[in-house]
């Protein structure tokens, strides 16, 4: 016995003095690493931020005569920059990345057998705003990654092409679908090209697609698809879907919505439905809508009752006047966010 | 008979010296699933899309619950702070629980805040009385000061919780210092598997000897007391690395109330947080878990280790046996509530893996601990084990533990690299040398006396935590900061 002690002692120290040495190694080495590249990234930092500085109108053949290992040193910096800039500027410097054959390199990214290679690839062929990168980006879709299909949505939302609209719906209706906020940012990202896809897709058999589609035709102020949105409202058999469907109704604006939501507010409609049509009511911003609102500020629902009283304060003086007609805490509640000012006066 | 009570002492030792073996293998095994976790976080950094959420305008909006107690002292800062976070929207709600101190009047003095009539749903149980909810004049939204009777920590946060007008409620402490990405960073799982993500805890890390400037840790130091050195080893060993192997496991069941992240409607189907027990953020995550098994769901808890949420730890004996009692009467309540679910294949990993490590290398370590402490001298006397195998023993079980906590600081340097001085990783090391004289074992007994109190139903008892403050650089003109979210 004592001689298994005395070897796991042994293993031991030489762990502990291994594990204490290793901490200063590691600690060495990236002072190194640092340094030198931040020596090697000094040069080209300067140069990027000129460049920008400059609307990209100078500079690009400097950038592109960097060489490869001051321009790896330097590039988190120009990425971050190509991920932010706007306009021209962006214009410039994707045209030096292009130059430099990034774009190529990635390209060909897209097919490594490294789940991170992948989606860096999909990231900067993103940021370049790449539109010959939308069929690979596509299938990166139903990659077997989950994060490489998370940062192929948010390239192909970047890139804005209508034409993925569909293959981007598509990737909804998997098993382990891409994330629904990201993929309908994306589709907004979009544009109005999209819409007649994403109108289309409200007849899909997955919910999840149609709460989707029905979220980024409202962000994307789709009035001529109120029609078939109210339909949904009025038919679908998932509540979260007719819920989705009454909040962009409101966020429509348009006056097609404002009869579908009021047939939503009564019971036999599921108290979560009710609740969202009171507040899209509210967002819908038609004076027509305060009768029905005012009748429901003393709903038995908590929800219901407070949804009202606040959309009638964001319907301006006629649904001002319908909260001082009535005397109860949702009103009161509401009235007293016009006036902050006034209560603390009190 | 004297062959017998020597053949059980020497059996009784050697049970203890496997069981030490096997929890800081068990810890070890968790450094390890974080390393792999902490490679792919840092791999994939620069395309996680941090920047895309904040531009988002789908970007699901949180409800922060700051819970106030006497906090007078820093409540002020700390709101200011937590108003300049990175994240596109988001309100405050702070709830003063009956403050004895200046608490409220601090807050309604510097953000200028007015009454307003709210009417406070009952969604979630709470037990107080809502005295008066207030808002910044001219600024709806962003903030929200409730007062109420004393209640505690549980109830105030289920007033908040009731006020939360967001679907993702987070939860911190007044006393906590957030990075500014912190909110963004634990709201992001959210975006990212919005059908299965239910909560998500954030690292907390040890403030003491840190400079905050403006609400902020701009320099990362070790402290300057051993006592609190000590902690943040054990809190990178126990906290950073054990948090981040369980949810590569799949199996966090502690999410601290220092700060988390909780859809706000799962929290309502469950009832918020439990006035019965001292240990109220992990017993909700523990009912979480319960509830989603129940019904079937696939869903995920998970954890992440950066950005991080910097909090103050005790400083002195007193104040840091007040907590450890706390946090282990916590344990013992939690598991003797939901003991149905530990070794129950019902409940998954969480029933058959992450409840009953708890049970036995969390609640029942001090215990054992302390019968180390009695038999391995008793064996000496009895001359059950020699002094041979005594020194080697100890020199193992100690020596070993102290491999764990080297390897913690190992990692952390490969991976977070959170403190860059040569002098505070060397007086880390000494730190986790340190831990084993004298701090595990009292650590030890105000375990086994916190369990205790839990199981004889005695009250429980807080404790006042002496804050020091953090080490602040005053800015010399006043600073502005603006309210966001709403």
């Amino acid at each position: 016995m004592f001689a298994v002690f005395g070897v796991a002692i042994l293993v031991l120290l030489g762990v502990l003095v291994g594990t204490a040495a290793g901490i200063v190694v590691v600690r060495v080495g990236r002072r190194v690493r640092a340094k030198r590249r931040a020596s090697l990234a000094a040069g080209p930092r300067r140069a990027l931020l000129a460049f920008v500085a400059e609307n990209g109108e100078e500079g690009s053949e400097g950038l592109i005569a960097i060489p490869d290992d001051a321009w790896r040193a330097a590039l988190p910096a120009a990425l971050g920059l190509l991920g932010k800039l706007r306009g021209d500027a962006h214009a410039a410097l994707v045209s030096v990345f292009l130059h430099r054959g990034a774009a190529r390199a990635a390209l060909g990214e897209l097919h490594a057998r490294s789940a991170v290679r992948r989606a860096r690839a999909a990231q900067l062929l993103g940021d370049l705003e790449l539109r010959e990168a939308v069929p690979g980006l596509c299938e990166l879709l139903t990659d077997r990654d989950h994060e490489v299909r998370v940062v192929a949505v948010r390239a192909l939302g970047r890139i804005g092409e209508p034409r993925a609209a569909w293959r981007m719906i598509a990737s909804l209706d998997l098993r382990d679908p891409v994330p629904s906020l990201l993929a309908t940012h994306a589709l907004v990202q979009m544009g109005r090209g999209a819409e007649v896809t994403l109108s289309a897709a409200l007849d899909h058999p997955h919910a999840r697609v149609r709460a989707v589609c029905l979220d980024a035709l409202g962000l994307l102020g789709a009035t001529g698809a109120v029609g078939r949105m109210a339909r949904v409202l009025a038919e679908d058999d998932v509540l979260d879907v007719r819920v989705a469907a009454a909040t962009n109704l409101g966020r429509l604006g348009a006056r097609g919505a404002l009869q579908p939501l009021i047939d939503v507010l009564d019971p036999p409609h599921p108290d979560l439905l009710r609740a969202a049509a009171a507040r899209a009511l509210g967002a819908l911003g038609a004076p027509a809508a305060v009768p029905p609102l005012a009748a429901h500020l003393d709903d038995g629902e908590f929800q219901i009752a407070h949804e009202a009283a606040h959309s009638l304060r964001r319907l301006g003086p006629p649904g001002v006047a319908a909260l001082r007609d009535r005397d109860n805490d949702h009103c009161r509640e509401a009235l007293a966010l016009l006036h902050p000012d006034l209560v603390g006066a009190q | 008979m004297r062959e017998v009570v020597l053949g059980v002492l020497r059996g009784a030792d050697y049970a203890v010296f496997g069981y030490f073996v096997a929890l800081n293998s068990s810890y070890l095994i968790m450094i390890v699933l974080a390393s792999v976790e902490f490679a792919k976080h840092l791999r994939r950094a620069p395309f996680a899309g941090a920047d895309d959420m904040f531009r988002s305008p789908l970007t699901l909006p949180v409800t922060v619950i700051v819970p106030a107690y006497n906090e007078g002292a820093g409540i002020v800062p700390a709101v200011q702070a937590m108003t300049a976070l990175r994240y596109p929207r988001f309100e405050i709600v702070v709830v003063d629980d009956g403050s004895t101190d200046d608490t409220f009047e601090k807050l309604r003095a510097h953000f200028d805040l007015v009454e307003v009539p709210r009417v406070v749903p009952a969604e979630v149980p709470y037990q107080s009385h809502v005295l008066s909810v207030h808002v910044p004049r001219g600024d709806q939204g962003a903030l929200t000061v409730v007062r109420k009777t004393n209640g505690g920590k549980a109830d105030a946060l289920n007033v908040g919780i009731n006020l939360a007008r967001h679907p993702l409620v987070c939860m911190v402490d007044a006393d906590s210092v957030l990075d500014p990405d912190a909110l963004l960073s634990v709201a992001k799982p959210f975006g990212d598997d919005p059908l299965r993500v239910a909560a998500c805890g954030g690292v907390v890390r040890i403030a003491n000897g840190c400079k905050v400037v403006a609400g902020r840790v701009v320099d990362v130091r070790m402290p300057g007391s051993w006592l609190v050195r000590i902690q943040v080893v054990e809190y990178l060993r126990a906290f950073l690395m054990s948090r981040t192997g369980w949810s590569r496991l799949g199996g966090v069941v502690v999410i601290s109330g220092a700060f988390g992240v909780f859809r706000r409607d799962l929290l309502v189907q469950i009832g918020g947080m439990a006035h019965d027990t001292i240990g109220e953020d992990a017993e909700l995550v523990v009912r979480l878990h319960h509830y989603l098994r129940d019904r079937g769901d696939d869903y995920r808890v998970i954890f992440v280790a950066e950005p991080v949420s910097w909090s103050e730890a005790p400083s002195n004996w007193k104040v840091l046996g007040y907590q450890r009692r706390r946090w282990h009467r916590g344990i013992a309540e939690i598991l003797t509530k939901h003991r149905h679910m530990v070794f129950n294949p019902r409940y998954g990993r969480i029933g058959l893996v992450a409840l009953p490590y708890y049970l036995i290398f969390e609640l029942l370590a001090p215990f054992v601990e302390l019968a180390a402490l009695v038999l391995l001298p008793l064996g000496l006397w009895a001359d059950a084990i020699d002094i041979g195998f005594a020194w080697r023993f100890a020199l193992v079980a100690y020596g070993y533990g102290l491999l764990v906590s080297l390897v913690a600081l190992f990692i952390e340097e490969v991976s977070f690299h959170r403190y860059p001085r040569w002098s505070d990783m060397l007086r880390g090391v000494v730190a986790a040398v340190f831990e084993n004289f004298g701090y595990r074992q009292l650590l030890a007994l105000w375990q086994v006396w916190g369990a205790f109190s839990a199981w004889h139903g005695r009250p429980a008892v807080w404790g006042t935590m002496d804050r020091t403050g953090f080490d602040t650089h005053e800015p010399t003109e006043v600073e502005t900061v603006g309210i966001k979210g709403g």
